[in-house]
């Protein structure tokens, strides 16, 4: 027997969040597995606003509601999240399968999760006090801990538009099919004028939240290509150094020799 | 292609594709008690008591102490016991059983039980265990002189895992006794007869006192051969204690954990190479069995009789044990026991092929058996071996020689390509005598005044279509349409024994008893009259006697054949394996329906490289199994190896209907060597000896070796 309410509109939603002690479900293609006993569910899944996706100057905000199938469908997703989205389990669990899940069941092996990582994506959280916005790094607190008040709903998620288009995107599961990621990689890079201004990479699955170490990145910006080489080696040990991974259903040794291999091949793949 | 081999709508399409089927589980449970096993927490201890919380009304604790009849499970030995003796042998293994109306409060029983244990050590290390349940020796011609006489000795150990059948409906049985004292088991099984002979012993009862009926069954291949006789066991006892009927259906956690997979293995290969021939091997083949002997012996004759390949090799001798160790009992899974040893004969080949300079193919071509040769128990090849052809259908389908010398040459770059082959057989049907001394099949054909024609044999579908195929074989005898002739499911008060529904026997064995009961009614046809005939298995003329004490003689009537070819791609950074085509030549001799066995080799291929790569189940250092959900043991789907293409050699078999062989089993068995041998091709030579072998097995290798 499932219990629970039915939102209609955010507003509604909101109201029922800050009331009453209930767990979010939108597709509930984790929740259905859990199974748990005893919860009240929030069912969001009816609810427009978190149905949209949509385009302002900087961003494309994406409604937590929205379904991969619905963002592979979209001519506005960015590609690179595309990619990842399109590797995600199979075609039912897509369909059902959404954004604003991802996020909220707060594991680091969440494809669309990477990729807001890599992406310096936002997310706009509602409560019936408001709304607020937080750079996605700052959400994941730590294993499966959100800065999600019990008030509050995820909106949506403010990817960047500009800026993305020259990426890298690895994943690794088990199969082929109905995977979970078992590492997954994802690298943004830009130059101007012939020095680097983004030099992004993002660790999934590999340990208690999605990895990415912006001050290792910081090592090649204002550089240029040849620049860059020279100090390849140091980049690449201080990597080696902070990658601390964890074991699951593969090695954390084996998790390493990928991730960096991945890491190389991003960094040759954009000349250095 | 012939008349039989023309595809129809299988006879259970409809209901099993619109969801109409009942499974055992789906039952109403209106006055059915649900009964839920209290497993061992640990993996060896002597049981000094369990307290059990104060029971409602309605509610009962069943164990040992309540079995009429004789506490073991008859499967090969009596060793298995239906609820656990004085000590528990492994983690799962079942105490007792709690039963009541409702589910919930059945758990909440369960888990409310404290079992007290003085735990004893158990033996965990498979490599180290030397308690043997069984210790088979043979061979033949002089082993030592040409090992002395060798040019160059070869020595290698090869090393496998364990595989989950993995079949989508996990284990369920239940009883309901009825009036008069009879006990009616029915379930999720392959052999109704089994059942039967199991639960009247731990009844108590005679012949009578209990009937078997196999309910629709959602896969088996092999699952379901002994374990249906524990866990049916268990339930009718359940149901005689609390005089009502008792269902007890595994969660897949509990399937997974505490029901038997197929037997890991390490088998030691010593072989004599003289003038660029093998002429020798010395080989040792040890399988851990389990807590309980189960299927062991049975499954270990197979795979040593298997175990020099298909090739003939003058000089052998083998060693075949089965060690206890305290985890969950292995059993049959498709192949039984051939997977294990075709893949360390065809890697040795593979091996000492490289090492001579040769191709791993040109090699094991210049060593195959031929019609007439000898077989490794001193019986003989009685009919053409198709394999020399086989290879060349399976070169012209995807260009293998071509492809294995272009992937030869040295590769760079992040993905690399290898191409590898394997050659087996499966024997057909029960090894050694077991047909005649032990199953002696029954078979019968019922005709109605109506006309329509019923079959009765004890044979179960589990998805490999005998509900089609048998009543195909009948009405092409009697020339009436298919839909004029019927099987149901069996059920042991109304069907003869016709065997069990293992060994790639079905179709070849008791298919051809009703063909022949077929050929008798039509003779006999009478209208409007109610007829009834039977057939009894005889042992073919040709056939060189079988003793199994000796492992002498013809093991096998015949041999199903396959060629596999599989090509890959390595992602060297992260050791993944891309299956670029998998390709399976089978000879399952006439098949009995074209889109049936099409399924069944590509089902089974799919299942041989799921074993070969990604199937990857341990047990811990308390010897619990870890793997015991579909995310933690992943199998492979259609997107793993879009592209598998099966074709069917036929080399018809004389003493089967139409010409049919075994078919069930042999596409599992040789997937694995053709992986590793194009693993090993990509990776630039490197020489591999087990199974799965993983990305991470990949990425080791080839950080390793510098690839």
């Amino acid at each position: 027997m499932v219990n629970g309410y039915i939102a209609r509109s955010l507003t509604e939603a909101l109201k029922i969040r800050a009331e009453k002690d209930v767990v979010p479900y939108a597709g509930g293609t984790d929740l259905m597995v859990e199974n748990r006993k005893d919860v009240e569910y929030l069912f969001i899944n009816k609810v427009p606003e978190l149905k949209k996706i949509s385009v302002d100057d900087e961003y494309v905000r994406i409604g937590a509601g929205v379904t991969f199938t619905e963002a592979l469908e979209n001519n506005d997703v960015p590609e690179l999240m595309k990619e990842a989205v399109s590797r995600i389990a199979a075609p039912a669990i897509r369909n059902a399968g959404t954004f604003g899940g991802n996020l909220g069941n707060g594991s680091a092996k969440a494809d669309s999760v990477l990729i807001e990582f890599v992406t310096d994506s936002k997310l706009c959280l509602a409560s019936e006090k408001g709304e607020r916005i937080v750079d996605v790094d700052k959400f994941y607190l730590g294993r499966k801990k959100l800065d999600l008040k019990s008030d509050e709903l995820i909106k949506e998620i403010l990817i960047p538009k500009k800026g993305i288009d020259n990426y890298s995107y690895e994943k690794v599961g088990g199969r082929n099919a109905l995977a979970i990621s078992r590492i997954s990689f994802a690298g943004v890079f830009g130059t101007e004028n012939g020095r680097i201004v983004k030099a992004a990479a993002a660790f999934g699955a590999v340990s208690d939240t999605v990895l990415r170490f912006k001050d290792i990145e910081e090592k090649l910006i204002g550089k240029t290509i040849d620049e860059a080489k020279a100090i390849k080696d140091e980049y690449l040990k201080a990597y080696a150094e902070r990658m601390v991974l964890t074991r699951g259903r593969v090695s954390a040794e084996y998790r390493k020799s990928v991730c960096m291999n991945l890491l190389k091949e991003f960094l040759s793949k954009n000349g250095i | 292609m012939e008349k039989i081999s023309q595809s129809v709508v299988k006879k259970d399409h409809a209901p099993k594709i619109s969801g109409r089927s009942i499974y055992v589980a789906d039952y109403p449970s209106e006055g059915v008690l649900c009964g839920k096993i209290l497993h061992s927490k640990v993996a060896r201890a002597r049981i000094k008591g369990v307290d059990v919380p104060e029971l409602p009304e309605g509610y009962f604790y069943v164990d040992a102490r309540d079995v009429p009849g004789d506490n073991n499970v008859n499967i090969v030995l009596d060793d298995t016991p239906v609820f656990c003796r004085e000590t528990v042998e492994y983690i799962g293994e079942p105490i007792a059983m709690i039963c009541g109306p409702d589910p919930a409060k059945v758990e909440e029983i369960r888990d409310a039980c404290i079992v007290n244990y003085e735990e004893l050590e158990p033996v965990l290390d498979f490599r180290s265990a030397d308690e043997k349940f069984f210790d088979y020796n043979f061979g033949h011609g002089d082993v030592d002189k040409a090992f002395k006489e060798a040019d160059k000795v070869y020595e290698e150990e090869f090393e496998t895992g364990y595989q989950e059948q993995g079949y989508l409906e996990t284990q369920g049985m239940m009883a309901e006794p009825e009036e008069g004292g009879r006990m009616f088991v029915h379930g999720s099984a392959q052999c109704a007869y089994y059942i039967h002979g199991a639960v009247k012993r731990v009844l108590g009862c005679d012949s009578d006192g209990v009937h078997i009926l196999q309910d629709v069954t959602g896969g088996g291949f092999g699952g379901k051969e002994a374990f249906p006789s524990i866990l049916g066991c268990e339930v009718a006892v359940a149901a005689r204690k609390c005089n009502k009927p008792v269902r007890c259906v595994f969660d897949r956690r509990e399937d997974m954990e505490y029901t038997s997979k197929r037997h890991p293995s390490l088998c030691h290969y010593k072989a004599a190479v003289k003038d660029g021939r093998v002429t020798a091997l010395d080989i040792d083949v040890k399988f851990n069995a389990g807590a309980y002997s189960t299927l062991s012996a049975v499954v270990l004759q197979r795979g040593i009789i298997a175990s020099p390949g298909i090739y003939n090799v003058p000089n052998v001798r083998v060693h075949g044990w089965a060690v206890k160790t305290n985890t969950t009992p292995c059993g049959a899974y498709r192949g039984f026991g051939g997977p294990q040893t075709f893949f360390a004969i065809e890697m040795l080949m593979d091996h000492i092929a490289a090492d001579l300079g040769k191709d791993s193919l040109e090699f094991k071509e210049a060593h195959l058996v031929k019609e007439g040769d000898v077989t490794s128990t001193n019986g003989k090849y009685h009919f053409p071996v198709p394999v020399k052809d086989m290879i060349e259908e399976i070169d012209k389908a995807c260009d293998y020689r071509k492809k294995r010398a272009e992937y030869k040459k040295p590769q760079s770059g992040r993905y690399r390509r290898g191409i590898g082959m394997s050659m087996y057989f499966h024997g057909a049907g029960f090894t050694g005598s077991g047909e005649r001394d032990l199953i002696k099949a029954v078979a019968k054909l019922r005709k109605y005044k109506d006309g329509r024609v019923e079959v009765l044999a004890s044979n179960g579908e589990i998805g490999q279509g005998v509900r089609t195929t048998f009543p195909k074989i009948v009405a092409n005898e009697l020339d009436i349409p298919l839909d004029r002739v019927f099987y149901d499911h069996p059920d042991t008060a109304r069907v003869p024994d016709s065997g069990p529904t293992v060994a790639s026997r079905s179709l070849m064995v008791v298919g051809e008893l009703l063909r022949r009961a077929a050929i008798k009614l039509k003779e006999q046809w009478a209208d409007g009259e109610e007829q009834e005939v039977e057939e009894r298995f005889k042992e073919p003329d040709f056939l060189i006697p079988f003793y199994l004490d000796k492992f002498e003689g013809d093991a096998y009537p015949t041999y199903a054949w396959a060629v596999n070819a599989i090509e890959l791609e390595i992602d060297t950074y992260t050791g993944r394996a891309k299956v670029l085509g998998a390709y399976g030549n089978f000879d399952v001799g006439t098949p009995a329906d074209y889109n049936i066995v099409l399924g069944q080799m590509e089902g089974g291929f799919l299942q041989g490289i799921g074993y070969a790569s990604i199937e990857k189940m341990e047990y811990d250092n308390k010897g619990r199994i870890r793997n015991n959900s579909y995310s933690d043991y992943l199998m492979p789907t259609t997107k793993d190896v879009p592209n598998l293409k099966c074709m069917l050699h036929v080399e018809k078999y004389p003493e089967g209907p139409y010409g049919a062989k075994g078919a069930g089993e042999l596409p599992l068995v040789g997937a694995t060597s053709a992986y590793l041998e194009a693993v090993e091709q990509a990776l630039g030579g490197v020489k591999l000896n087990h199974a799965p072998f993983t990305a991470e097995d990949t990425l080791a290798v080839i950080e390793k070796e510098g690839v």
